[in-house]
């Protein structure tokens, strides 16, 4: 977590330290300051959502699962940009009320490219 | 404690000539004799003894063809039988059944009045002499089929095609057949005069026709007895004794055509010219529903395999997916710090290092995986069965004790040695006897468990663990290898299934047959080391 030229803070969740040190180095490469969680609750216990200016997160973890961090989240930050990232492709066919939210699925193995398009898109979003 | 036949192939117990009657059968087959016992009695010295019935020459005819069908349609499913088991003894006792439905030509034709006043062919003693053909000649058929049933296999079986025996065994019978119609037509005036008229026998009919057809029937029914095994050969031998009852019905009390006894005669022949024909019929169509039963659990286990081997495919395919994600995305980052106009070639050389190391994740993963699914089955050694059946009786020692179980054990004399996993056969072993110690558990003595091995097809030996337990009942028999299946109250039921499953990941197979008197053979096969260990 070096310089923060580009200003923004990413928070990614997952319970997988490949894709967690994967995706730090991803965004590091677009200038993003990252911050690294291997559990929604631990996101939640630290104290830093009210720093972070965009969430990735996993679906499929052990404990509380990414729909249910992106409801919490969005009772608390409504208008953050939320990223959903699962390695199960039918997870998606079975998406449960995300309470007005509306977040970016990718499915693994992913674009990098095309992931840090839908961050940059989600920052650019006005403020709700 | 060992049948003869306990090592039958599996293929076998589907086929009518080898299937052992269940207990049901042989409480109906012995309804059956007393049954008709009873008729004879009552007939002979009962109630019956004095009622005179009217003559209806067109019973004949109607009871003739009624005879001819049964007969003819029974000889064809046992040769249809031949053609699947190919044993020489079906090709008899099909033959049998060929013959005395053709004999009954001539004697419709011979039979006093039945057509025409007066006979139509012949004289007054051939169709006495016609009936002491047909029955006489299928007792000699009968007695043929059993003494050929139990050869051994080289000479149990038909050698040449199929057709050619059935050919062959027709062209046979109708010759035999025409040679005694010749007899007794043209014979007529050279005949023993065993009818004074078209009505009344003499008393020299018990001599020349009562006594052959006793004599033969009885000789039939011991040598039946002797070598009874099949549901075939139960029902033959209630056929013989309503031979006997026939023979018996037709002198006493009332020598004549026509009387109680007579009536009472064509009424048991048509019984027993049909009631392997009724055997036979429910056999088959009780074996297709246990086919069908077979056919469809096997449908399902199949179905059940491809389910488990999707949800493996899909674990192994989570595994990968989540360090290939890594790679990929790490790969991103580093063409990124490269594409720069001022590369950070120290990030760059980060990311690559990253990516060998998930590249050597997943190579890892892929190396558990196989270990998981391999390591144990390519861990085969050659080993003695002799030796692994006794470790697995030592391990079964104190249960076998408990239930006051004794153990018979007929290792195969110089057998080679088996080649497999020795761990997992030895499981293989230890369940069959483990469930078979339970099935005796629930019985009163004797309770005997026999284990033995011996050479089978070549290449291969044959391990049986038989037991006087209780057995396996016809309902319980399709779905004894299901994976779920138990009789036990606190079975999990995947026993057998693994069993199987072991078994056939040998190259092997398992089954299972009733042992005689009682309890069940499980029977497994195993590949042999090869030749050259052949004196181990």
């Amino acid at each position: 977590m070096a310089d923060r030229p580009s200003g923004f803070v990413v928070a990614v969740v997952d319970d997988d330290q490949g894709i967690l040190r994967s995706l730090e180095i991803l965004l590091e490469s677009a200038d993003y300051a990252v911050r690294l969680f291997t559990s929604g609750t631990e996101l939640l216990e630290s104290g830093r959502l009210p720093e972070v200016d965009c969430l990735i997160s996993d679906i499929d973890m052990p404990g509380m699962d990414g729909f249910e961090l992106l409801r919490t989240v969005h009772a608390a930050r409504p208008g953050l940009p939320i990223i959903l990232i699962t390695g199960y492709p039918d997870t998606l066919k079975r998406l449960p009320p995300l309470g007005g939210s509306t977040p970016r699925f990718f499915t693994k193995p992913f674009q990098g490219p095309e992931l840090l398009a839908a961050v940059s898109d989600g920052l650019r979003q006005p403020r709700g | 404690m060992f049948n003869r036949d306990a090592v039958v192939r599996e293929e076998q117990h589907f086929i009518l000539s080898t299937l052992p009657p269940s207990a049901t059968q042989k409480w109906l087959a012995a309804a059956v004799v007393a049954g008709i016992f009873v008729v004879f009695a009552s007939i002979t010295f009962g109630p019956l003894s004095g009622v005179h019935l009217r003559r209806v020459d067109a019973f004949v005819p109607a009871y003739v063809t009624a005879m001819f069908v049964c007969d003819a349609i029974t000889a064809i499913l046992l040769y249809v039988q031949f053609s699947i088991v190919r044993s020489r003894s079906t090709l008899v006792i099909a033959s049998g059944y060929l013959f005395t439905a053709l004999i009954l030509i001539p004697f419709a034709l011979v039979f006093p009045d039945a057509f025409a006043p007066g006979n139509l062919v012949g004289g007054l003693q051939s169709t006495s002499f016609l009936w002491l053909s047909q029955h006489a000649g299928f007792s000699v058929f009968v007695v043929a089929y059993a003494l050929l049933k139990d050869e051994d296999p080289g000479k149990r079986l038909w050698q040449g095609t199929v057709g050619g025996g059935i050919a062959l065994s027709a062209a046979a019978t109708v010759a035999i057949v025409l040679l005694a119609a010749l007899v007794c037509i043209a014979g007529d005036p050279l005949l023993p005069r065993v009818a004074t008229d078209s009505l009344h026998f003499s008393p020299l009919w018990p001599y020349f026709i009562g006594a052959p057809v006793a004599l033969l029937s009885l000789s039939a029914l011991v040598v039946l007895w002797i070598r009874r095994r099949s549901v075939l050969d139960l029902w033959l031998m209630v056929v013989m004794w309503l031979y006997l009852i026939e023979v018996a019905l037709s002198y006493y009390p009332d020598p004549q055509r026509f009387s109680v006894g007579w009536y009472t005669v064509r009424v048991i022949g048509f019984l027993s010219s049909s009631l392997v024909l009724i055997v036979l019929l429910h056999e088959i169509s009780t074996l297709y529903a246990r086919l069908l039963g077979a056919v469809l659990a096997q449908r399902r286990e199949r179905e059940a395999r491809l389910m488990t081997g999707d949800a493996v495919a899909a674990s192994i395919a989570h595994e990968l997916r989540q360090p290939l994600t890594a790679m990929v995305t790490t790969a991103d980052a580093g063409f990124r710090f490269l594409d720069r106009p001022l590369p950070n070639l120290d990030r760059a050389k980060e990311a690559f290092e990253r990516i060998a190391a998930d590249g050597h994740r997943a190579g890892d993963l892929i190396g558990t995986i196989r270990a998981n699914f391999k390591s144990e089955v390519r861990e085969r050694t050659s080993f003695q069965l002799g030796e692994l059946i006794d470790e697995a009786l030592a391990l079964a020692r104190s249960d076998l004790q408990k239930h006051g179980i004794l153990v018979h054990t007929e290792p195969g004399r110089q057998l080679p040695e088996v080649r497999g996993n020795r761990v997992q056969l030895q499981q293989v072993l230890l369940n069959l006897i483990v469930n078979e110690i339970d099935a005796m558990a629930a019985k009163d003595e004797p309770r005997v468990l026999s284990v033995r091995s011996e050479a089978y097809d070549g290449d291969r030996v044959v391990v049986s663990v038989a037991d006087t337990g209780t057995g396996i009942g016809s309902q319980d028999a399709d779905r004894i290898f299901n994976p779920l299946f138990t009789t036990k109250s606190d079975g999990m039921g995947m026993g057998l299934s693994i069993c199987r499953a072991i078994v056939e990941a040998h190259e092997g197979r398992l089954w299972f047959a009733p042992n005689t008197p009682q309890g069940a053979v499980f029977q497994f096969t195993l590949h042999t080391s090869g030749p050259a260990s052949a004196a181990g």
